[in-house]
């Protein structure tokens, strides 16, 4: 299914060389395995992870672009977004510290108070 | 020097609503005593500096630009009219302060400075010459209005306050939409934008008459939930019975006023002949409105509540004075605002000196005052009868006039060759039916009078006279706050004049504003005569 | 002041300026509420108040003679200030004109001659009679007293309709307060009430009336609506028996007024306050209940006699209303034992007469029975009191016998059969004789009227026996007492009573009043209404008969002029009623509660005298007719108001409030299930792309 797609949008044979579709599956799926992975898990920390890899996601497809396109913008945002994931994981995990310290627990459940 | 009077009016209780916010709260009442009585100063500079023989024209004008490239300015100046109203207010203001002496012992610097900053408000109101100065302050209203019932009423503050807030907000709400579409549709006449009352009445005129229909309804939406009119007054009595003696003085005195101001200067300015057309159907509101709420009143056993209703009942009186669009009726109707104001607002300061004593309203466990509280009685029996329209008190002045201005206002009467008659859409059996509701407020008023006042003592269980740390019979200072009123009721019933002839010339520009359609008057051979039917002219 | 162009006088009809003085008339009682306010308020406990009032009124009464001795031909206004000016225009009718001031002219001066000097003397008999009361609710009493001669005052004398009505509603107000003094007990306060409201439907029409006089006539200044040349020109018409030139307006505006004057002069069907007033003090329903307020109606009529004979209906119905009272009331009267009710329903009764003479056209009789009427009736009712303050309260005509017999009691029976000869209308001696024959002849005489002459006949008979029913019960007879029960705390029981005989003040008031009904003789009966007829004439109650100059003269009656055997027919009539009181309450009565032959007319009459005595059930009726009817549409209202229009309200607010009980339910608080509606909504959004991207490529 997938394949067909991206054949039909021209992108070149498997296995021909790295091109930048593999980049973007690549990316794809890290983002779906984040994704589920904040969806399913109630861990903090691991839904926390999930995000992170997220990121991490949109910024290989960035970079891809970037490289593709041979313009730096992609790889310059890159950089930023790395450095404000850095900064903010720190927060992040001071906060789920935090958050552990109150409930002795973390799980996300515990934290329901939004329930309208 | 004289366009400083009404900024200065306005700035004065709430320079003073600040002070009693950072007072101590022990000297909060005295502070707002004061406060009251100062800012009633600069509106007594402006009875005596108004130049009646120009009562039309809005005298003290004083405007500062706000937004000039939507025609917005907060612009102010007061005919008559709105001069006696806000005389009104003012002579209210020091009256709550002293109704609400000893009652309002928690929070009292929230309670007084609330009640100063509703002042200016209500002074704005009827000063306002900006649509948006105007309903700005005509919203403003309800926020203090909210705090005193919702903070300081009884058992069910919080529902009535919010019912009366979202009930009063949403009504204005439809009238805003009216107000913005005649200011649009006068930018479209001027060719630039313009919010002045005056240019955009001018301006309303001017539109078709399905759109001023429309425009019509809107605004009545807002003002009269204000009013209130039948069958949007349900608010009333619950806002009345919840809220504190201060509170309900203030909302049957003034606030009420808004919604009748409202349509004399509104939609009677704005407007006209869309009311007039209509006016038959909304004088059928305001007389089902007297004869029902009359009659509900008859069934009340809770005291405060059957004044409550009586203020829809008599309210109604005052818009059909407005609905007859003449002289008389409009006279009538400014004079009601007035005299309601007076006697409506004194039996809520009654009821609120009972309270205080008794803790309770239910006329089932208080009765028989008489021959404990004489003064009390006394005070009472005046206001009731200054209430039921006894001739040379207010009350019957305003009734009478606008019973007779919708009597006169036909021009069915007039094509019979009528002298007497007027112009209008309304007519003799308007009048006839409206003036059940004198019978019905007289049956209703003299029955509270015989419980309340007259009988055997009845006292709820377990009362005792040296709890409620207040004197047996009124206090002086009661009596201070009740005598201002008094002395109102009777000098408005014996010397109407003064007050009639300060308000004849708005009125008549009023009137003269309205372009009927011609009608003929037959030269008046007896023969032409013969042939009229008084019964005939229901339209 | 009175420079300013308020009332434009047509020539034929020159209205002058009154002197400033008669202002002094109201001024005084007005000023005697005032002090008594400040005496009630200082606290005095003495009989100060009522040398004040006394006073007052005395001064008033001295003002109304002097008001009669200098006044001329005509009519004068006085005008204090302006009440009402409103003006839209410059035309008649545009502006609407109520002077505070007071238009004088013959019959003024006649009603208030009466109205003041009666006034004064009750006073002085109220200074004695509530002396038990002495204290706050003595000021009171005669703070309402003068409020009332005040309010009457401007009623008489008012300049134009409204001050009438200023008048009108006055009164009622100290009928309410006065009815109601006694205010802890329920019957009283009660009592009031129905005074006030009942009144109030009248003054509905009344206040109608006043409208449409305006609308029509474009015044209501009684100085411009007399001198109207519209008004002149109607009573053109209907002096030719033309009534189809005159518009329905015009004649529809004395059917509203003449509903007023029902109301406060206690006719059918409005006359059911009446005699529940009696709850208040004597000597109010002596001046207030019989003299003076309840003839208001009477002089709305005289005073509007010009716009009453406009309408080709309004005075015969007039008539009618007024026959079918008086006889109505007469029956119950006859059925009652308390004897102020049995006054009460007479004065109901009376005032019936006095209508009936003004729908007959007979101005002149109607106004001299009102004021014969005043002066024994006032007298009956004060005797009424002196038994009742005498006798503890007691006023059930069972339970007294044989008054005159007791010492101190003789001044009392001997002005008490004044009255009652009066009120019985015996022939010659009595001045309530003269008057009342006036009306009954007149109504034989006017076309159509018969029937209501025959009412008033018999009525006259019905009267005669009820009115000595009284006298021979309670105050011939064998002696006998039995106190009421207003006991006054001295320590002894009923066993111990002591009836107290009246003292001077009540006395000399009985005296006097009793001497002004032979007085009133010679000044009602000579020549068709002598003294008062001359008053009436000078005024706008006078009748002008154009067109039925004949009738006057013409012979009916059996072939004889009626006014001449009317006196021999009533003579008889009355008679014959008090020998029939003689032998039924009289002849055989050995105690105050038994007399064989009235038990067996009783009897024999079955259920009708219990009718009678529960006066035909008529407030039942309007209990069940009005009163319940309206009492379970308000409860309706009540919940219409709670359920349906609140209702409505609260189902606008609910609406919204439900949809967002709906919608709140997706906001779980849990985060995943937040992240998978994201997380689908990115899902759903990427494949409408797609979507709209493969359909466009």
């Amino acid at each position: 299914m997938l394949e067909l797609v991206l054949c039909q949008a021209g992108y070149p044979e498997p296995m021909a060389s790295v091109t930048l579709a593999h980049y973007l599956v690549l990316s794809a799926a890290m983002f779906v395995l984040g994704l589920v992975g904040f969806i399913t898990r109630r861990n903090l920390i691991i839904m926390f992870l999930c995000t992170e890899l997220m990121f991490q996601a949109a910024g290989l497809a960035l970079i891809a672009f970037s490289r593709y396109h041979l313009n730096l913008d992609g790889q310059t945002f890159v950089i930023f977004v790395l450095t404000v994931a850095a900064a903010e994981a720190a927060m992040a995990l001071a906060l789920v510290v935090l958050l552990f310290r109150r409930r002795e627990s973390l799980s996300s459940e515990e934290w329901a108070e939004l329930k309208g | 020097m004289n366009s400083v009077l009404i900024p200065v009016s306005l700035a004065l209780p709430v320079v003073f609503a600040l002070l009693v916010a950072f007072m101590p709260a022990e000297r909060a009442r005295g502070t707002a005593l004061v406060g009251m009585l100062l800012s009633a100063v600069p509106v007594l500079g402006l009875l005596f500096l108004f130049d009646y023989s120009r009562a039309a024209e809005f005298q003290f004008a004083a405007s500062v630009e706000w937004a000039p490239q939507l025609g917005l300015s907060l612009s102010v100046g007061i005919d008559s009219v709105a001069l006696l109203l806000i005389a009104l207010t003012a002579l209210l203001g020091p009256v709550c302060v002293l109704g609400s002496w000893t009652a309002i012992t928690d929070r009292p610097r929230l309670f007084y400075s609330w009640l100063l900053v509703m002042q200016t408000a209500m002074i704005g109101v009827f000063a306002a010459r900006d649509l948006v100065f105007f309903y700005m302050c005509f919203e403003f209203t309800l926020l203090p209005m909210f705090v005193l019932i919702g903070v300081f009423g009884s058992t069910n503050r919080k529902i009535a306050s919010i019912k009366f807030f979202l009930y009063t907000f949403t009504g204005s709400l439809i009238a805003l939409a009216g107000l913005v579409y005649v200011a649009w549709s006068a930018s479209g006449h001027y060719g630039r934008w313009t919010l002045d009352i005056g240019e955009l009445a001018a301006a309303a005129r001017l539109m078709s008459p399905t759109e001023q229909g429309l425009v019509l309804a809107a605004m009545l939406a807002g003002f009269a939930v204000k009013v209130p009119l039948f069958p949007l007054h349900t608010w009333l009595p619950l806002a009345h019975t919840e809220a504190p003696t201060a509170g309900s003085v203030i909302l049957a005195g003034v606030l009420l006023k808004l919604g009748t101001y409202g349509i004399y200067r509104f939609v009677l300015g704005f407007v006209p002949m869309a009311m007039v057309e209509h006016a038959p159907f909304l004088a059928v509101l305001a007389i089902i409105g007297i004869i029902y709420a009359g009659l509900i009143c008859w069934v009340q056993t809770d005291v405060k509540k059957l004044v409550a209703y009586s203020s829809v009942s008599h309210l109604g009186f005052c818009v059909l004075g407005l609905l007859a669009v003449n002289t008389t009726g409009l006279s009538g109707s400014v004079m009601y605002m007035l005299s309601h104001g007076l006697s409506t607002g004194a039996l809520f300061l009654m009821i609120g000196f009972m309270y205080e004593r008794y803790h309770t309203r239910d006329m089932g466990q208080v009765q028989g005052l008489a021959s404990k509280m004489p003064v009390w009685s006394s005070f009472m029996v005046f206001f009731v009868l200054a209430s039921v329209g006894l001739p040379g008190l207010n009350g019957f002045v305003s009734e009478f006039l606008c019973l007779i201005g919708a009597f006169q206002s036909s021009s069915e009467l007039v094509a019979a060759g009528h002298p007497g008659a007027t112009a209008g859409a309304l007519g003799p059996w308007y009048a006839a039916v409206a003036g059940v509701g004198m019978v019905v407020a007289a049956m209703y008023l003299l029955i509270m009078v015989g419980k309340v006042v007259w009988g055997e003592l009845v006292e709820p269980a377990g009362h005792d006279d040296a709890h409620t740390g207040l004197p047996v019979d009124l206090s002086a200072r009661e009596i201070a706050a009740l005598l201002p009123l008094a002395a109102g009721c009777l000098i408005f019933g014996l010397f109407p004049q003064p007050l009639l002839g300060a308000i004849e010339a708005p009125v008549n520009v009023a009137v003269r504003s309205i372009e009927f359609e011609p009608v003929d008057v037959p030269h008046t051979t007896e023969h032409a005569e013969a042939d009229l039917q008084v019964g005939e002219v229901a339209p | 002041m009175t420079g300013d162009v308020i009332l434009t006088f047509a020539a034929d009809a020159p209205v002058g300026v009154a002197p400033w003085w008669v202002m002094l008339i109201p001024a005084l009682p007005m000023l005697g509420v005032i002090l008594c306010t400040l005496m009630a308020i200082a606290g005095v406990r003495s009989k100060l108040p009522a040398w004040v009032t006394v006073g007052c009124l005395g001064a008033s009464f001295v003002v109304a003679v002097a008001m009669l001795l200098n006044h001329g031909e005509g009519a004068a206004v006085a005008k204090a200030w302006d009440w009402f000016h409103i003006s839209w225009g410059d035309a008649q009718g545009q502006q609407f004109n109520a002077i505070f001031g007071f238009y004088i002219d013959r019959l003024t001066i006649l009603w208030m001659l009466f109205v003041t000097g009666l006034a004064t003397l009750i006073g002085l008999y109220a200074s004695e009679y509530m002396s038990h009361d002495v204290g706050p609710g003595y000021c009171r009493f005669f703070v309402a007293f003068n409020l009332f001669v005040f309010s009457m005052a401007c009623l008489v004398m008012g300049a134009n309709m409204l001050m009438l009505y200023l008048g009108w509603e006055g009164v009622g107000l100290c009928s309410y307060l006065l009815i109601g003094y006694y205010y802890k007990k329920p019957s009283a306060v009660a009592a009031g009430k129905k005074a006030f409201i009942v009144n109030r439907i009248g003054d509905l029409g009344l206040a109608l009336g006043v409208y449409l006089t305006f609308v029509h006539f474009g015044t209501i200044e009684y100085a411009e609506l007399f001198a109207s040349d519209k008004l002149a020109g109607y009573l053109e018409h209907a002096s030719h028996g033309d009534f189809s030139h005159i518009p329905l307006a015009a004649q529809v505006i004395p059917m509203l007024l003449m509903v007023g004057a029902f109301g406060k002069s206690a006719q059918l069907p409005l006359y059911v306050w009446l005699p529940d007033a009696m709850e208040g003090p004597t000597p109010v329903s002596a001046l207030i209940h019989a003299a003076t307020m309840v003839t208001a109606g009477v002089f709305l009529i005289a005073r509007t006699y010009p716009v009453f004979q406009v309408s080709e209906y309004a005075l015969p119905t007039v008539a009618w209303i007024g026959g079918l009272t008086a006889f109505f009331s007469a029956t119950i009267g006859m059925a009652q034992f308390d004897i102020k009710r049995i006054m009460a329903y007479s004065t109901v009764s009376q005032l019936g007469y006095m209508f009936a003479g003004l729908g007959v056209l007979t101005s002149v009789g109607a106004a001299a029975h009102v004021f014969t009427h005043a002066f024994f009736k006032a007298l009956l009712f004060l005797c009424c009191g002196a038994v009742m303050h005498g006798f503890a309260g007691q006023l059930d005509l069972r339970k007294l016998s044989g008054l005159w017999r007791m010492k101190g009691w003789g001044i009392v029976s001997i002005t008490m059969l004044v009255g009652c000869l009066n009120l019985a209308g015996f022939p010659v001696i009595t001045s309530g004789f003269w008057s009342k024959d006036m009306i009954m002849a007149e109504a034989f005489v006017r076309p159509g009227m018969g029937p209501v002459g025959w009412l008033l006949l018999i009525t006259a008979g019905l009267t005669a026996y009820y009115t000595f029913r009284v006298f021979f019960r309670v105050f011939v007879g064998p002696q006998e007492y039995h106190p009421g029960d207003e006991l006054h705390d001295d320590g002894h029981g009923a066993e111990h009573f002591h009836p107290h005989a009246p003292g001077w003040a009540i006395n000399s008031v009985l005296v006097i009043l009793a001497v002004l009904s032979f007085v009133a003789i010679p000044l009602v009966a000579l020549n068709h209404g002598g003294w008062v007829g001359e008053m009436i004439h000078g005024s706008t109650a006078h009748y002008e008969a154009h067109a039925e100059a004949g009738h006057h003269g013409s012979v009916w009656l059996a072939g004889f002029n009626p006014h001449a055997v009317m006196y021999y027919i009533s003579a008889v009539v009355g008679i014959a009623g008090i020998l029939v009181a003689y032998a039924l309450h009289l002849r055989g009565r050995t105690s105050a509660g038994e007399a064989p032959a009235a038990e067996a007319f009783k009897n024999a009459l079955g259920p009708v005298q219990r009718w009678a005595e529960h006066k035909w059930y008529v407030d039942e009726l309007y209990d069940f007719l009005f009163r319940k009817p309206l009492w379970v549409l308000s409860q309706i209202f009540r919940y219409v108001d709670m359920l349906l229009v609140d209702g409505l309200v609260n189902t606008a607010g609910w609406i919204p409030s439900a949809l967002g009980g709906r919608l709140r339910r997706g906001q779980n608080g849990v985060l995943q299930s937040y992240a998978a509606s994201m997380a689908g909504g990115l899902a759903l959004f990427v494949v409408v792309v797609l979507i709209l991207a493969s359909r466009s490529g």
